[in-house]
C-alpha cells in the first residue's frame, strides 16, 4: 500500500473562481510507482445520476518511489461549490497511481465568498 | 440535510453490491459453461439485476474475456442501426456481451440480436421476464436484505416493522425504497447529523 498526500499552499481548502490552486503532492511506495496523475475535477452527488467533469490533470514524469512534486492549477470561473437537498457540486483534487489504483483525495470549495453555497427549497409563502 | 451528506445519495447506494439470497456467486459462475456462456438474469424492477450484471464483469474479465456492455433504458430505448452493425461485425469469441435491459428489444430485434451474437464468447442479459435466454439467476429481494442495506448506509439499525412497511410500500423494489429514504433524510436529516440526537429508527426521522 502506498502513502499519498495532497497539500495545498497554506493548507487552504477554499478558493475564489479563477484563483490559483497550488501546493505539493508527496508519495511513498515500496516499488516502482508507475505513472502518477493529479486531477482537478468536480462532480455532483445527490439523488440522481452523477455528473463528473475533469477540468485539468497533471501527469508527473519519471516519478520516484519517494517523491515530492509541486502543482499549480488556475480554477475556472464555474461551477460554484454548492449544496441543496437534491444535489451538491463538489470540487476535489485526486492524486492517482494509475498502476496500483491507489488514490488520495482532497475536497476544496470554489465560490465567490469561499464558502459552499447553500441552496434551500424553502420559499416564503 | 445537504445532498452530499445524505447517506442515501446515489454514489453511496452504488457501493452496495448484489446480495445472494439463494445459492452463491461461485455456483452461478459454475453454471455459466453449462449454459454455453449464454444466460439471463431475470427479476422485477429494483431486485438487483443490473448490480449483479456489474458484479459479473470482473469475474468474466478474469476468464480472459473482453467485456462489452450494452444498455437500454428509458433514456435510450433502441440502438442506432449503424452502431449495431459495427458492433456485430467486430464481435469475436474473446468478447463477452453484458446487455442490461434486453427485454426492451422487439421480439424480432431480439431474435436478430441473439443470432448475431452467437460468435461472441458469451452473452448475459437482464430482463424482467424469463424466456429470452436460459435463466442464469432469478433476482429477488427480502425485507432482511433491505434491512442490511439500510443499516450499512445509515449506520442505524432500523426497526423490523418499519422496514417491512417500506418494503411493502415499494413492492420489494429496493431502488425505490432507497430513494424514499433519501427523501426522508433530505427532509428531516439535520437530526441525523447530530450524534447526540441519533434517531432510534430510520422511519422516525
Amino acid at each position: 500500500m502506498s502513502e499519498l498526500e495532497i497539500r495545498t499552499r497554506n493548507d487552504r481548502t477554499s478558493f475564489l473562481p479563477g484563483e490559483e490552486l497550488a501546493g505539493e503532492v508527496t508519495w511513498q511506495t515500496g516499488s516502482d510507482p508507475g505513472p502518477i496523475e493529479l486531477r482537478l475535477f468536480w462532480h455532483t452527488t445527490g439523488k440522481g445520476t452523477q455528473d463528473v467533469e475533469l477540468v485539468e490533470k497533471i501527469s508527473f514524469s519519471t516519478p520516484l518511489r519517494n517523491d515530492r512534486r509541486e502543482f499549480r492549477f488556475v480554477l475556472p470561473n464555474s461551477p460554484y461549490s454548492f449544496s441543496g437537498k437534491l444535489i451538491s457540486i463538489v470540487w476535489a483534487l485526486e492524486l492517482v497511481m494509475l498502476n496500483s489504483g491507489d488514490t488520495e483525495r482532497l475536497e476544496v470549495v470554489v465560490s465567490p465568498d469561499r464558502s459552499e453555497i447553500a441552496v434551500t427549497a424553502d420559499i416564503a409563502s | 440535510m445537504r445532498a452530499r451528506d445524505n447517506p442515501f445519495r446515489t454514489d453511496q447506494v452504488l457501493t452496495i453490491r448484489y446480495r445472494m439470497i439463494d445459492g452463491s456467486f461461485l455456483g452461478m459462475m459454475e453454471r455459466l459453461p453449462e449454459l454455453g456462456y449464454r444466460g439471463a438474469i431475470i427479476g422485477p424492477k429494483g431486485a438487483g439485476k443490473t448490480t449483479l450484471l456489474e458484479d459479473l464483469e470482473p469475474a468474466l474479465t478474469a476468464l480472459d474475456f473482453n467485456i462489452t456492455r450494452l444498455r437500454l433504458d428509458d433514456r435510450q430505448r433502441s440502438f442506432p442501426p449503424a452502431f449495431l452493425k459495427n458492433f456485430f461485425d467486430r464481435l469475436t469469441v474473446r468478447d463477452f456481451v453484458l446487455f442490461d435491459g434486453a427485454e426492451r428489444l422487439s421480439r424480432l430485434a431480439w431474435l436478430r440480436f441473439k443470432m448475431r451474437t452467437k460468435k461472441a464468447g458469451g452473452l448475459i442479459v437482464t430482463s424482467h421476464r424469463a424466456g429470452l435466454l436460459p435463466t442464469l439467476k432469478e433476482c429477488r429481494t427480502t425485507p432482511e436484505v433491505l434491512t442490511e442495506i439500510l443499516e450499512k448506509l445509515a449506520g442505524t439499525p432500523p426497526a423490523d416493522r418499519e422496514v417491512r412497511l417500506l418494503y411493502e410500500r415499494h413492492h420489494g423494489n429496493l431502488r425505490e425504497a432507497l430513494r424514499e429514504m433519501y427523501d426522508v433524510y433530505s427532509a428531516k436529516g439535520e437530526k441525523v447529523l447530530s450524534a447526540e440526537q441519533k434517531p432510534k429508527t430510520l422511519m422516525a426521522l
